[in-house]
């Protein structure tokens, strides 16, 4: 008959029960101790993060400023940095976000800042010149071309990363 | 560049790029109107900040020149008087006070040099974006006034 053959013992009954239950509390303990474990791969690398920045339908070919603000830490102190960028279109179209400190002494640079050079980028400090493209004009105190951040666009946002010296980003 | 040791090494090997000095001028007191007075430093602070941020080349931003607001006007203008020829004597051609406080604007004249005064404005209690303007706007301000000095 079926019911005989399905008839559970007491002693089959509580070796189900004390697995079961043995089993839900070994899960309890071991999966938090996986998860400490894998903490520290599963984390974004600190100082590779983007920072959501412009929208690109607003990028045009004439370089705008765009501000925006980063994390920074430094030893125990944390804060936000404000930071800025000049981002435009190049001929190409593909989208260009050059950061504004002078390569001379850090000053911020602006762009067609003065009227008798149109078209460049200005550092008021010392005069320093460069191309729309971040090189710098030779004559003038800047000797190296502007950095370039590091950028992707992600569902019509642009994100910018670290800037990085011409060559490298 | 600021009063720091990263900063100071720029400083002395590019002495002759920085000629401009930047003290902000704090007032303090513990008798009345203690808020609105540290209000005052804190946005003449931020502001002084940013104008740093934007000249960090040619502009050397001291520590702030603080006193308390008992001390007289003479004895005020004595002390700012030996900061200004310290800076003077090394190197430094255009110095800029900031401030927020009405007093100074008394004593302008014998100052020896420029006296840049700021409304304050109250940021504790508003919005981060118009905050961010409004420095952003009184900073520009700032940044055209130093602009035409130096040329």
């Amino acid at each position: 008959m079926s019911e005989n053959k399905h008839r559970v013992s007491r002693r089959q009954f509580l070796n189900y029960t004390l697995t079961g239950v043995g089993g839900f509390m070994a899960a309890g303990m071991l999966m938090p101790m996986v998860r400490f474990a894998l903490d520290p791969i599963l984390k974004e690398e600190a100082g590779t993060e983007m920072v959501a920045v412009a929208q690109v339908k607003d990028i045009t070919t004439e370089p705008q400023r765009f501000d925006f603000k980063v994390k920074v830490k430094d030893a125990w102190y944390e804060s936000e940095e404000p930071k800025s960028a000049w981002v435009y279109k190049d001929d190409k179209g593909e989208i260009v976000a050059l950061s504004p400190v002078c390569k001379h002494l850090g000053c911020t640079v602006n762009w067609n800042g003065d009227k008798g050079n149109p078209n460049r980028f200005f550092c008021p400090c010392h005069y320093g010149l460069y191309e729309k493209d971040g090189t710098n004009v030779p004559g003038t105190p800047p000797i190296y071309p502007l950095d370039r951040y590091e950028l992707k666009v992600k569902d019509g946002t642009l994100y910018l990363g670290k800037a990085k010296p011409r060559g490298e980003a | 560049m600021k009063w720091t040791a990263k900063d100071v090494e720029v400083y002395l090997q590019e002495k002759e790029y920085i000629d401009t000095a930047v003290i902000p001028l704090i007032p303090l007191t513990l008798e009345k109107n203690v808020k609105s007075i540290a209000s005052m430093g804190e946005f003449v602070q931020i502001i002084v900040g940013e104008l740093e941020r934007q000249f960090k080349g040619r502009v050397f931003l001291l520590p702030p020149f603080t006193y308390f607001t008992s001390e007289s006007m003479e004895e005020k203008i004595k002390r700012i008087a030996d900061w200004t020829s310290q800076l003077t004597a090394n190197g430094m051609k255009h110095i800029f006070y900031v401030t927020s406080d009405t007093e100074w604007k008394a004593g302008e004249a014998s100052l020896p040099g420029t006296l840049l005064w700021l409304p304050s404005i109250p940021l504790e209690h508003m919005d981060e974006k118009y905050k961010q303007q409004i420095v952003m706007d009184q900073t520009s301000q700032l940044m055209n006034l130093l602009i035409s000095k130096w040329s």
